[in-house]
């Protein structure tokens, strides 16, 4: 009997140290928002403190490991991904690290949130200068990707950085600023995490103010002098978006645009300034849901959403509730298929041209496109690889597609002719999707990737950071 | 094996059960293509246990609770032990007929040993029903509180691990247990009034 059990507890140990040693040579794949993109990485390693993310790179340095930064993770094009690297998610290294609400400057750590941010300086009655329309994404991911939003009158996020410090490939700590080693700056902002890991960030703020939001029905061929004459011209407009519809019955002809315009009596401000939590998501999602398999449901969302912001018209609404829209309703989950976003940035003066060719393109194609909006960009050529050569509209796209290589060689197919037109058209396209574009089509948009791309290997010669974007292009 | 024996393997097979059980339905979810491999993958294990119960109810009457729970056990522990080196949705199948099987395996001996053990104490059979799954459902949900808290420390693939050592454990403390009692069925029916059939 007991030679029967010896040999039980055996056997089953045999297999319990054979199934942990198999456990370990499995690799660990990720991926980014994208879904196209899944990588066998080596590692994911949460940053905890500057000395222990020094002692990764330095160990990465001297052992040519590869290293990936990742932040939330949005970027759709590998960003953040690279086969058998270690990738460091910076989500952890969260804190606040000075506030001067006198000054309105705030430091802080790259890993936090803009929602973290504002949780801090809205009591304050200060808001962000620049940022995307939510505020769920990381501040090192959004300088990286030089990210743009409503805003209309601070320029570009580049802008508003005041200076960070970079954990540079070496492994050193380097303070950049206009005036500290400031040529890393135009490298760092919009490098996609290729130049080292941003460390903490100083940020210029602002006063958070309260809007009146306006909403217009327009023409396409209207809306470029609609923006010149009344948007730019009008201080008073602060924050501006617009959308165009996709629905069928109304497809690329229908638009309206949303002003925030500086509501009179801002001492009403303080009944407004709660900022926004999680609305019901319910009705719009299943709504969404609908657009995604049927024209019915496109024009049914289409309809929806304009009769709601034309109801909205008038409201009042603050800065900082302006930039943390909800997103949630837009999560999509199913097996084989996933969302994905390509943007287009067009000169002002062109957008009707573009619209008009744009119809042909996507009556032509089967492209499930469920949503565009449009954001102004403003001319900042600061960053190397910066896509507003002028003034610009950046179109949005919301692309819902397979998985498979024929679904992903469909989507390329026809974002490559939509990049063409634009680049006809003298636009360009943004970098943080999924890489669609043609060697030649991005070489065409960002006429300093080699000189990017140089520069990268000039100060990371033994390429210890690294990812799939730079792997694809450099 | 005694009715405190039967009790304490019980309670650490359903808790090592509650441990992994929502990562399990997590892991078949992310390595399956679409919801109908996931559908599939569900309906086998159903269906694997709905044509095994006839067969695994002779089974027991056959060679009796005890070595019914050990196959339950012990293969459970290495099932286990598959589930994080799984990577193909083949695999997930063969892991679901095993499942269904062994599943079958423990809903059925877990009847047939209760009713063993009321059936000299029919007038307190819903006492000691309701004795038995108050334990065993304390055990669950102290795994699934304890999971809830160990998630954040340990990995997926630990769990897993660790839900093989329960089960292996429930199988080394039921084999202990006295062989004298109702292993078989003939057995049971000829137990001594004053012996307890576990």
């Amino acid at each position: 009997m007991k030679k029967l059990s010896a040999l039980v507890v055996s056997f089953y140990l045999l297999c319990f140290f054979t199934s942990i040693f198999i456990y370990y040579k499995i690799p660990l794949y990720a991926e980014d928002e994208g879904k196209l993109l899944p990588t066998a990485i080596k590692e994911i390693r949460p940053a905890t403190s500057k000395s222990s993310l020094q002692d990764w790179v330095k160990t990465a340095n001297t052992q040519k490991q590869k290293l990936t930064i990742a932040g939330q993770q949005h970027t759709q094009g590998g960003h953040t991904l690279y086969p058998g690297a270690t990738m460091i998610d910076m989500k952890s290294y969260n804190k606040i690290l000075d506030y001067k609400p006198d000054k309105q400057v705030i430091t802080v750590q790259s890993g936090i949130t803009w929602e973290q941010i504002q949780r801090k300086i809205n009591p304050d009655g200060l808001a962000l200068r620049v940022t995307q329309s939510q505020a769920v994404f990381t501040v090192g991911g959004s300088l990286s990707a030089n990210i743009h939003g409503r805003d209309i009158r601070f320029g570009s996020l580049y802008d508003t950085v005041e200076s960070f410090r970079l954990l540079t490939p070496e492994g050193k700590v380097i303070e950049v600023s206009r005036e500290e080693n400031r040529e890393w700056f135009p490298y760092v902002i919009g490098g996609y995490g290729l130049f080292g890991i941003i460390l903490d960030v100083t940020l210029h703020l602002t006063q958070d103010e309260l809007y009146q939001i306006e909403t217009k029905k327009m023409t396409v061929q209207e809306y470029p002098s609609y923006f010149h004459e009344h948007v730019r011209k009008d201080e008073a407009i602060r924050m501006h978006m617009s959308r165009i519809s996709v629905a069928p019955d109304t497809f690329l002809t229908d638009m309206y645009v949303i002003n925030y315009q500086l509501a009179n009596n801002q001492t009403m401000i303080s009944r407004y300034s709660k900022l926004k939590g999680e609305p019901i998501i319910a009705l719009p999602k299943a709504i969404l849901g609908l657009s995604r398999y049927s024209d019915y449901g496109k024009n049914l969302l289409w309809d929806t959403q304009k009769s709601y912001l034309f109801n909205e018209d008038g409201s009042y609404i603050t800065r900082n509730n302006v930039m943390r829209s909800d997103s949630r309703f837009m999560a999509f989950e199913q097996p084989g298929r996933t969302e994905v976003l390509a943007e287009l940035f067009i000169p002002i003066d062109e957008f009707p041209n573009l619209i008009d060719d744009l119809k042909i393109i996507l009556t032509r194609e089967q492209l499930n496109l469920l949503n565009i909006t449009i954001r102004f960009v403003e001319k900042d050529e600061q960053a190397i690889l910066s896509y507003a050569k002028e003034d610009m509209f950046g179109l949005v796209l919301l692309i819902n597609q397979g998985k498979s290589k024929t679904d992903i060689n469909h989507t390329q197919k026809v974002v490559q002719q939509m990049i063409e037109l634009t680049l006809s058209l003298g636009g360009t396209y943004y970098l943080p999707y999924y890489p669609y574009a043609s060697e030649e089509q991005i070489r065409k948009s960002y006429p300093k990737l080699d000189q990017f791309f140089h520069k990268k290997k000039e100060l990371d010669p033994k390429e210890v950071f690294v990812n799939l974007f730079y792997k694809e292009y450099k | 094996m005694n009715y405190q024996r039967f009790l304490r393997s019980q309670s650490l097979m359903v808790a090592a059960g509650s441990v992994v059980f929502p990562f399990y339905l997590l892991f078949i979810r992310n390595i399956g293509e679409s919801y109908s491999q996931f559908g599939w993958a569900y309906g086998l294990f159903t269906l694997i246990a709905a044509c095994s119960y006839p067969l695994i109810g002779k089974m027991t009457d056959r060679f009796g609770d005890k070595k019914m729970l050990l196959v339950y056990t012990w293969g459970m522990s290495i099932v286990m032990l598959i589930i994080p080196i799984t990577t193909e949705i083949w695999a997930i199948y063969v892991i679901q007929i095993l499942m269904g099987f062994l599943g079958a395996v423990q809903k059925t001996v877990e009847k047939t040993a209760l009713s063993q053990h009321v059936k000299r104490m029919s007038h307190t059979a819903g006492r000691s029903i309701g004795h038995y799954h108050l334990w065993t459902s304390i055990s669950s949900a102290a795994a699934i509180i304890g999971t809830g808290y160990m998630i954040d420390f340990l990995t997926i693939g630990s769990l897993f691990y660790l839900a093989s050592l329960m089960f292996f454990t429930a199988g080394i403390i039921l084999s202990r247990g006295s062989k004298t009692l109702s292993d078989k069925a003939e057995e049971r029916q000829n137990a001594d009034a004053k012996t307890l059939p576990f």
